[in-house]
């Protein structure tokens, strides 16, 4: 079996770049990864939501390869909105495993701040059925505040219980120089402000975002050819699917795509979720956090809220979940989140993540979520 | 940006807009907004046209008050979902209401309703929403 590896990261703390596009992006965080140079790079895998939309820009593949001078070598956009940083690196995984390439470069880019603020509510929909969804003027935000209440009903829970996750990720992201937004904040902050969809709250979900990692992945043999500082395991990577629309899946509260990735993810090495202890979720609205922690097992239904207050997933406890500030705090810059999650696993687990950096973490995890939850992404990280 | 309405689009949905005609599996029973030769849940090619009803129960709802393109004009406005009575659950805009009015497992009718006016082409855009019953003599 084959095995593949990390050998190099870059990105670009999560901003509003006005006077960047989507190619300068690229050949800046492509520069960071200068600790693995010279390359040979086998084939490019570009992450990108809605460039082809909101910059007019479609064929991301030829462009970034041209734009780092890597003319001649295949490369190819992925999309998978949301998750479609983990869906290149999960493409990249798959193109070394079957030994047709020793290095990929995946990138993630996504550029946010050009849309006008309905255009940004607009942009996260496209990942639903439009002629259903969209056409209707429903938002994505819309139909997470619908989980959101069924979510409190079911179990009978005060919104607090959802509503700390976005304090606990701004504590995270308070110590991370890339994220978005680094200042704390409050439970009285995050339910006084204002409202987008009822119960859910402006500090509940994310804001545009710009953003830009990359990181190279690379086979056993190559691994001895080229220069590198520092080496990650890819040990597992796995996706699936689920119905679109979550009002018709049997639960609407469970995240089935989540849970099969994640699970086909560990059994890639045959280890079990307690092995993990560092995880990247998907929060782009409070109330998936909790959907994906009691999804993926690590609470019981209705009890993530409980176990945020117990400090389980905070430093010090079973496994610390988004360790930079996730989507709510770090940013999401949609079809780049997927790469700078795995950016932080590496982070993680070579011993670079600084004022975040947890201690004694052998295996990283993340999930990544197209829509909510219609495709799910999970990547396995071992150190070496 | 622009042309989030094409008339074309909007002709081919017309049935299931303005008459929410759908396509039922006869295997499992599950509805399609769309046109289709495979069943989406069970795979049967044995699928045909059929029509919702015209009234429905209230599951749950919400306010859109940050709106998307071309609906800018609308918010703050209601969306939700509602069930009819063979376990079909249907989103949907909810309209001539306040959301105080409106109660989980409360019944409600049908109405065809502008959706919106496309600013580029002008397109006028109709079809379904829904509305607390009136009761009639």
């Amino acid at each position: 079996m084959r095995r593949v590896y990390a050998a190099g990261v870059g990105l670009l703390k999560v901003d509003e770049r006005w006077e960047q596009s989507i190619d300068s992006m690229v050949t800046q965080v492509v520069d960071g990864l200068t600790e693995v140079r010279p390359w040979k790079i086998d084939s490019i895998y570009v992450a990108n939501a809605v460039g082809e939309v909101l910059q007019s820009q479609a064929n991301l593949g030829a462009i970034v390869a041209e734009d780092l001078g890597l003319v001649g070598v295949p490369a190819v956009r992925v999309e998978a909105g949301g998750a479609s940083g983990a869906a290149a690196l999960l493409a990249g995984y798959q193109a070394i495993l079957s030994g047709l390439a020793d290095t990929v470069l995946v990138i993630g880019v996504e550029k946010l701040s050009d849309a006008t603020p309905e255009e940004a509510v607009f942009l996260p929909t496209l990942s639903e059925r439009y002629d259903y969804v969209g056409f209707q003027g429903v938002t994505e935000a819309a139909i997470a505040a619908m989980m959101y209440r069924m979510y409190l009903e079911r179990y009978e829970l005060p919104q607090e219980m959802v509503a700390q996750f976005p304090v606990l990720m701004h504590e995270h992201a308070s110590k991370a120089p890339h994220a978005q937004y680094q200042f704390k904040t409050t439970l009285e902050n995050v339910l006084s402000s204002p409202i987008v969809s009822p119960p859910l709250r402006r500090l509940e979900t994310t804001a545009p975002a710009d953003g830009a990692a990359a990181i190279l992945l690379c086979s056993s043999d190559a691994l001895s050819t080229i220069q590198h500082e520092q080496v990650v395991e890819l040990a597992g990577a796995a996706s699936s699917t689920d119905v679109v629309f979550p009002m018709e899946r049997e639960d609407p509260l469970k995240l089935n795509a989540a849970a099969r990735a994640y699970y086909e993810a560990l059994a890639r090495p045959g280890i079990s979720r307690d092995d993990v202890k560092v995880l990247e979720i998907h929060d782009s609205y409070s109330i998936l956090a909790s959907l994906i922690l009691e999804s993926i097992g690590y609470s019981e239904l209705g009890a993530s809220g409980l176990d945020v207050k117990k400090g389980i997933y905070d430093y010090g406890g079973k496994v610390v979940i988004n360790s930079f500030g996730g989507l709510k705090a770090r940013g999401h810059p949609l079809g780049a989140t997927g790469v700078y999650q795995a950016v932080e696993i590496f982070l993680q687990l070579t011993g670079r993540a600084g004022a975040c950096q947890v201690d004694g973490a052998r295996y990283g995890a993340m999930v990544s979520l197209s829509g909510l939850g219609s495709s799910a992404y999970a990547l396995i990280m071992k150190e070496r | 940006m622009h042309a989030i309405f094409r008339p074309p689009v909007n002709w081919r949905h017309r049935r299931f807009r303005y008459g929410l005609v759908v396509w039922r599996c006869l295997n499992c029973g599950a509805v399609h907004q769309y046109a289709t030769r495979i069943c989406r849940r069970c795979r049967s090619n044995r699928v045909a046209e059929d029509r919702l009803p015209d009234r429905a129960r209230l599951v749950t709802l919400t306010v859109v008050k940050n709106p998307p393109v071309s609906f800018e004009k609308q918010a703050p406005y209601i969306v939700g979902l509602v069930e009819f009575e063979d376990g079909t659950k249907m989103l949907t805009g909810i309209t001539d209401c306040e959301p105080e009015e409106l109660k989980p497992g409360m019944e409600l009718e049908r109405v065809v309703r502008k959706i919106a006016e496309d600013g580029e082409s002008g397109l006028i855009v109709y079809g379904y929403k829904f509305r607390p019953v009136i009761k009639r003599r």
